[in-house]
């Protein structure tokens, strides 16, 4: 059975950790999320132009 | 004093040119109503998580979590533990959310048409637009006052950097819808991760763990590390937060907005998902800055929720660092404004407007309604911000208000999505008794007279009642109506 303060501790860890993590991984892959979208977005806008 | 400095302003004004340029350039890409509020449902995973993660964090709960980490050691973070269980399991499982999205519909209420009919749409909305806005009041004055507390602003100059990083905000909303909050929520995220990990390591190099952990076992015992034992927290608001946070993940609009714009249901549900431990990270990390002002002044700060940014605004951090901490936080609080401003709009425009268009609208009127209410949104809450006066603890306020509409729009959703006997007279009983209880405590607790018989009973116990009032009068007004509905899911 491990302390109060040794469990917020690994808590505080993981939070560290999972921020460190997500914020490279978004950095990367949000980006790219936002190029595709906007193409998407463009191919979309001139179809309906189109039609 | 604060030690601000030309450069930490530098750092501010790079962030703010570079989040208005972001927000402005996308405005090309709007073409329909749909692109504006739902961004033509392109959105994927890591996106998602970004701008669900900006969005749910702002200073309003960077300070929130601070305060509770403050008054109630590690113990107060409980409430992010609750909120982390709630998305991780209906990421995993789908509940309710994949037939929300698989519905198609752009705000909840337009699920709810086809289930209760129109007026409970109508009625729907109407608590939405109420809970959120009343929630969302005092996002701007807890914000200028973190803000002037830490750049050591004068006072009196509170109103004018609301109003400024309001405009700012309501400027690249209004012209890119949730395209704009998209993108400029990807760069608030990276912004505000930078900045909280920053101050938040520097802040255990200056303060020593072991201290921290003694400073709570001193001010609070057992009860600053075991929500359970804790004597102002306890299990009636643990189990308070367990269905405030539940209701939250299924039916909070701007939370919603995440899963209606993505791809497909599974994409939301991953979003869901993989954000999911950021909700104990909102709580734990600025409830360390909480612990650590209690640790550096004490325990006499008040009001209480301005404990973490003396202590923010009293440390001398390297150079550059109190720039990178404001950036943060004016990252946090502008993702959340923006998201904000347009889901509750959304929700105007779609559904407590439907009764007015009785033909289809063209793209471009509908456009110009939406940005109109977005503009009108952003001066009811300069004038709530500045008149509204916070009577109780920061996060007690924000559950209170959310319940309005969480306890009997969650209850709504459910039985719209299980169960066939859900009807319109039992929607009707669950929307009135869902929003007038925790309305009622809010009237109470404000009014002299009738305040300490509000204290009495305690938020916790009036929300608690509002979630079991709008699931009892949902059941009973369904068996009450004849004949039965048709399941969506």
């Amino acid at each position: 059975m491990i302390d109060g303060s040794t469990f917020w501790w690994y808590v505080t860890a993981a939070c560290l950790a999972w921020f460190s993590t997500v914020t490279i991984y978004v950095a990367i892959r949000g980006g790219l999320d936002i190029k595709h979208m906007l193409r998407r977005l463009k191919a979309l806008k001139q179809q309906n132009r189109d039609e | 004093m604060s030690n601000f400095t030309w450069i930490d302003g530098s750092i501010i004004a790079v962030y703010f040119a570079l989040a208005m340029f972001a927000g402005l350039s996308v405005r090309k890409y709007i073409g329909k109503v749909e692109d504006f509020l739902v961004a033509g449902r392109e959105m994927d995973v890591y996106l998602g998580v970004a701008s669900l993660a900006a969005t749910e964090f702002g200073i309003v709960t960077c300070m929130s979590s601070a305060e509770l980490g403050y008054k109630h050691g590690f113990a107060g973070a409980v409430a992010g533990v609750c909120g982390f269980l709630a998305m991780l399991f209906i990421g995993l499982t789908g509940f309710c959310v994949r037939p929300l999205r698989e519905s198609g519909v752009m705000t909840i209420p337009e699920l709810f048409e086809k289930r209760f009919g129109s007026k409970i749409r109508w009625w729907s909305g109407v608590v939405i637009v109420l809970g959120g806005l009343l929630n969302m009041g005092v996002f701007l004055r807890t914000g200028g006052e973190f803000l002037v507390i830490v750049c050591d602003i004068d006072k009196q100059y509170l109103e004018i950097t609301m109003t400024v990083m309001l405009v700012a905000v309501g400027v690249y909303t209004i012209v890119g819808g949730m395209l704009s909050v998209l993108v400029t929520d990807y760069l608030q995220f990276l912004v505000m991760s930078v900045g909280m990990l920053v101050v938040t390591v520097l802040t255990l190099m200056n303060i020593p763990w072991e201290t921290l952990a003694s400073t709570v076992e001193s001010n609070y015992g057992a009860g600053g590390f075991n929500p359970f034992v804790n004597p102002n927290i306890g299990w009636t608001y643990i189990i308070f937060q367990m269905l405030v946070n539940a209701a939250a993940m299924l039916t909070w609009q701007t939370t919603i907005a995440r899963l209606l714009s993505a791809k497909d249901a599974k994409t939301g549900q991953k979003v869901y998902t993989r954000t999911s431990f950021f909700f104990v990270c909102q709580f734990v990390i600025p409830g360390i800055w909480g612990i650590a002002a209690l640790a550096t002044l004490g325990p006499g700060i008040v009001p209480t929720s301005h404990a973490m940014p003396t202590f923010l605004a009293q440390t001398a951090w390297p150079l550059g660092v109190t720039g990178l901490l404001v950036a943060a936080m004016l990252a946090a609080d502008m993702s959340t404004d923006s998201s904000y401003m347009l889901t509750w709009g959304s929700v105007i425009y779609n559904d407590l407007m439907a009764p007015f268009r009785k033909t289809r609208w063209s793209e471009p009127r509908g456009l110009a309604w939406n940005r109109t209410i977005i503009a009108l949104i952003g001066l009811f809450l300069l004038v709530y911000g500045l008149w509204y006066p916070l009577q109780q603890e920061i996060w007690t306020y924000l559950t209170v208000t959310g319940t309005i509409y969480l306890a009997s729009m969650s209850t709504l959703l459910v039985a719209a999505c299980y169960w066939p006997r859900a009807n319109s007279w039992g929607a009707a009983g669950a929307i009135t008794l869902g929003a007038l209880i925790p309305f009622a405590y809010l009237v109470f607790e404000a009014i002299p007279v009738t305040r300490e018989a509000a204290l009495n009973i305690g938020a916790e116990r009036a929300g608690i009642a509002a979630f079991v009032g709008a699931g009892l009068a949902m059941v009973l007004g369904s068996y009450l109506k004849p004949g039965s509905s048709v399941r969506i899911a």
